[in-house]
């Protein structure tokens, strides 16, 4: 067996083991003790950004329609005849399957039937069925999920911010493609996709649940060599083209009319991309100022509440990757213009005064006590895990980060948001 | 007083839900404990305004702390909620659960002298959240199911009431629903990690013992329905989206609590899984829509069916979703999906061992259903093994369709 090598968190009192086979595929274990449920996830390191890449087969360069890794996605899952979801269900196993940007996630939940469900899932990643007729099944399906999300405000909000400040980036464009985009997709292209980006080496699987280590990694290794031929397994280097993407922005701001009764808005700051530490680093930043800043124990909300524009909540997030990186903030409110106007006032009185240093370490600190509830939670620990594999950085770099973070670090941050990068993105009633 | 404790050590922290449930004698209930909550949310004596509040439970490793208004079928319900890192994992060890509990008491006992300031900013807070209902598509075509099947009924309110009501409600009108409020029967439950705290009891006596009012909550009555009559309706609304909403209303006639294990798999079969009919054939086989689903009401004894399908598809689409409910009744069940069903069920409650919400959820359920707060999750999976292929298809006999809600483009008929 490979060397399997443990990281541990003395805060959350969670410990991953990790290990890689000799096909390259990568697997991480998070041992919860005495829990029931038991997660299996099979990803892989490609999403809707990918569209210009070597075929590994052929080695050719090929451009692929728009909309393909998230195709590709729900065509995986299903078998002659049968759905994948429905698979897993009959033996009483609940299962799904996302695409973002920069992955595509198999995965199932179970108490019970841990075994036969890694061995079904590897089954399912490692057997493609593409028919012409399933493909083109799968176009009425996908349409009617693009149709669903068009008529989303909370999403169509948000996907118009990344439209305004991204020019070629493929992350302006929907994860599911358009109606037309996937109706340029066929098998043969699934079949390309397929073949390049499901090699193990640019794959991981993720297990949380309290199970045993050594037999799992047996049990994974046992399940993956089924499908491999000695020898067949191409391993040759992933080589992915993006067009660059300017350092301006698009457009200034996105207009768009809805059928809603109360308007959003989101605000999108460019900002430069970096290495997968610093996207962690960011991340946790980002979350500090969100609550210093806009959360409800900030002066700015309780004036925008007691005024009746904001409701809910303002929330500032972050989103990094290999190829972009930007700050969004977004809230629900009865007047997107003033509202606008009181966060861009806003940000700028803030960049130009000290940080609260008390503020800052009280958020610290309950920001420590956050990640200690939400432990109790798998979704948070798969992600935790996953994002360290995209982000290529120590399961746990988080934790350490938010340990190490310093007034100076936010301060630094905060300079980064300039007005020239900055996007408006609202949706008004029609 | 009774505290109803889940301790479960593979937790780090403690959830505590506070209830006060209530029968509804009058439809504002709705709109004037909706604008009561968020105020007992957001203000007490102690704390000002909501920054105070967050800024103190910042204070408390980022507990968290909420009102959550809800629905039992007709009964009302209004939760206080909050959950504590258990000391044990706190760098200090501090125990933040003492100032959790004295906390809540405050919140809860002691509440703020409301202004006309705050009153009429609640009320609108209230009314975005009426009004802004219509903007989650497939959440509304079934909330509209539920009006439609219980127009008479309490549960057919919206559970922030109504627009009228709202606009009605006055200092004076809260402060009479604030001593109703707290006159009602209160349940308690404490679920997650209660290690190294021997002492749940003493700490709920010394800041709750002399204001709990009532503890009864068993002689309230979840379902007031008596009539079983099935009136059929057809309703459409205009809306201008890329996709439409279906929902198809079916209420369940001579039914009791005794038959929830049976119509729980009777509803996975029809449409909780990927396997169940509704999944298979609309989805799968006909492509009629991409989410559809079945949801059973087990306080209020109905069945509700949503799909989000493309408005030419509006007649195909009831013609698949009645099929798939009439075979059922003529015994078309596969031993496959008969299991499949069962296992996803037992599953399912499986998992929820490893959520402390949902197991003082169950405990709370248990508790207004069958006035029995020891029912265990394998007795109640126990059960679910029990249930027959003769016990489904005789309960799915009882199941009439009697109202189609419409929400989308003009479907040219």
């Amino acid at each position: 067996m490979n060397k399997i090598s443990l990281e541990v968190s003395e805060e959350l009192d969670e410990s991953t083991f990790s290990t890689k086979l000799d096909n390259g595929l990568e697997i991480y274990i998070c041992k919860k003790k005495n829990y029931t449920k038991k997660i299996g996830m099979f990803g892989t390191k490609y999403g809707s950004v990918v569209n210009d890449f070597v075929d590994i087969t052929t080695g050719n360069r090929i451009k692929v329609p728009d909309g393909i890794a998230h195709f590709l996605e729900h065509k995986l899952f299903e078998k002659e005849g049968a759905n994948a979801l429905d698979l897993f269900s009959k033996i009483g196993v609940s299962s799904n399957a996302y695409t973002s940007f920069d992955q595509t996630v198999y995965y199932f939940e179970t108490s019970e039937k841990f075994d036969e469900s890694i061995a079904m899932l590897v089954k399912l990643i490692k057997e493609p069925y593409f028919t012409d007729e399933n493909v083109e099944k799968e176009q009425g399906i996908i349409g009617q999920e693009i149709s669903m999300y068009d008529d989303d405000p909370s999403f169509m909000v948000y996907f118009n911010a990344l439209k305004a400040m991204y020019q070629k980036n493929p992350v302006r464009i929907d994860i599911a493609g358009t109606i037309e985009s996937i109706s340029h997709i066929t098998k043969d292209l699934l079949y390309t996709c397929y073949n390049t980006f499901y090699s193990p080496q640019n794959m991981f699987i993720v297990v949380v649940g309290d199970v045993d280590v050594d037999n799992t990694i047996k049990l994974i290794e046992e399940n993956i060599l089924k499908y491999e031929k000695k020898g067949t397994t191409n391993t040759s280097k992933i080589e992915k083209f993006y067009e660059s993407e300017p350092e301006d922005i698009a457009k200034k701001e996105i207009t768009q009319k809805m059928d809603v009764y109360l308007p959003q808005l989101c605000l999108g700051y460019k900002l430069k991309t970096c290495d997968g530490y610093e996207i962690v680093k960011n991340d946790i930043i980002v979350s500090i100022l969100s609550d210093m800043y806009f959360s409800k124990q900030s002066d700015f909300f309780e004036k925008e509440y007691n005024l009746g524009r904001v409701n809910d909540s303002i929330y500032m997030q972050y989103e990094g990757s290999e190829t972009f990186s930007h700050v969004l903030i977004s809230t629900t409110t009865t007047d997107v213009d003033l509202v606008e106007k009181d966060i861009l006032d806003y940000i700028n009185k803030i960049k130009n005064e000290p940080i609260d240093e008390k503020l800052f370490n009280v958020i610290k600190r309950k920001k420590i006590g956050e990640s200690i509830l939400a432990s109790d939670n798998f979704n948070v620990c798969y992600r935790r895990i996953i994002d360290s594999i995209i982000d290529n950085t120590n399961v746990y770099a988080d934790m350490d980060i938010l340990k190490s973070l310093q007034v100076s670090d936010v301060k630094e941050f905060l300079d980064k948001l300039s007005e020239k990068n900055r996007v408006t993105s609202k949706i008004i009633a029609k | 007083m009774k505290i109803h404790k889940i301790n479960d050590n593979k937790f780090k922290s403690i959830y505590i839900s506070y209830n006060f449930t209530m029968s509804v004698d009058s439809n504002e209930i709705y709109a004037n404990n909706a604008v009561l909550g968020a105020l007992m949310a957001k203000s007490s004596e102690r704390f000002e305004n909501q920054k105070e509040i967050e800024r103190y439970l910042n204070e408390l490793y980022g507990a968290s702390y909420d009102v959550n208004v809800e629905k039992y079928g007709d009964l009302y319900n209004l939760e206080f909620r909050a959950e504590v890192i258990n000391k044990k994992f706190l760098p200090e060890k501090e125990d933040v659960l003492e100032k959790m509990i004295e906390f809540m008491s405050s919140m809860i006992y002691s509440p703020a002298d409301w202004d006309i300031k705050n009153i009429e900013r609640e009320k609108e807070f209230i009314l975005e959240r009426i009004n802004e209902r219509k903007d989650e598509k497939l959440k509304y075509g079934v909330q509209k199911m539920e009006e439609l099947l219980c127009k008479n009924e309490p549960f057919g309110n919206f559970l922030f009431g109504n627009e009228e009501d709202v606009l009605k409600i006055d200092k004076e009108v809260l402060k009479n629903a604030y001593e109703k409020l707290i006159c009602a029967p209160v349940t308690v439950i404490v679920s997650g990690n209660l290690d190294e705290y021997n002492n749940i009891d003493e700490l709920f006596g010394k800041y709750f013992e002399d204001k709990i009012k009532s503890e009864d909550i068993c002689s309230l009555e979840y379902n007031t329905r008596k009539n079983n009559d099935i009136e059929f309706e057809e309703i459409k609304e205009e809306q201008d989206t890329a996709q439409s909403v279906l929902t198809l209303g079916y209420k369940i006639v001579d039914s009791s609590m005794d038959e929830f294990y049976v119509l729980n798999l009777y509803n996975a079969i029809l449409g909780t899984t990927p396997s169940s009919k509704l999944f298979q054939n609309v989805r799968e086989k006909e492509s009629l829509a991409y989410t559809v689903r079945s949801r059973f009401y087990r306080f209020k004894n109905m069945i509700v069916i949503y799909a989000g399908i493309n408005k030419e598809n509006y007649l195909k689409a009831i013609e698949v979703i009645k099929e798939q409910v009439e075979n059922i009744k003529n015994g078309q069940i596969t031993d496959e999906e008969f299991i499949s069903a069962k296992d996803s069920l037992m599953a399912d409650l499986n998992e929820w061992k490893d959520s402390k919400v949902a197991m003082a959820k169950m405990v709370f359920s248990n508790i207004i259903a069958y006035n029995d707060f020891d029912i265990t999750i394998d007795q109640m999976r126990e059960k679910i093994k029990k249930v027959t292929l003769d016990d489904v298809i005789k309960v799915s006999n009882k199941i009439k369709l009697e109202k189609i809600f419409y929400l989308g483009g003009n479907t040219n008929e």
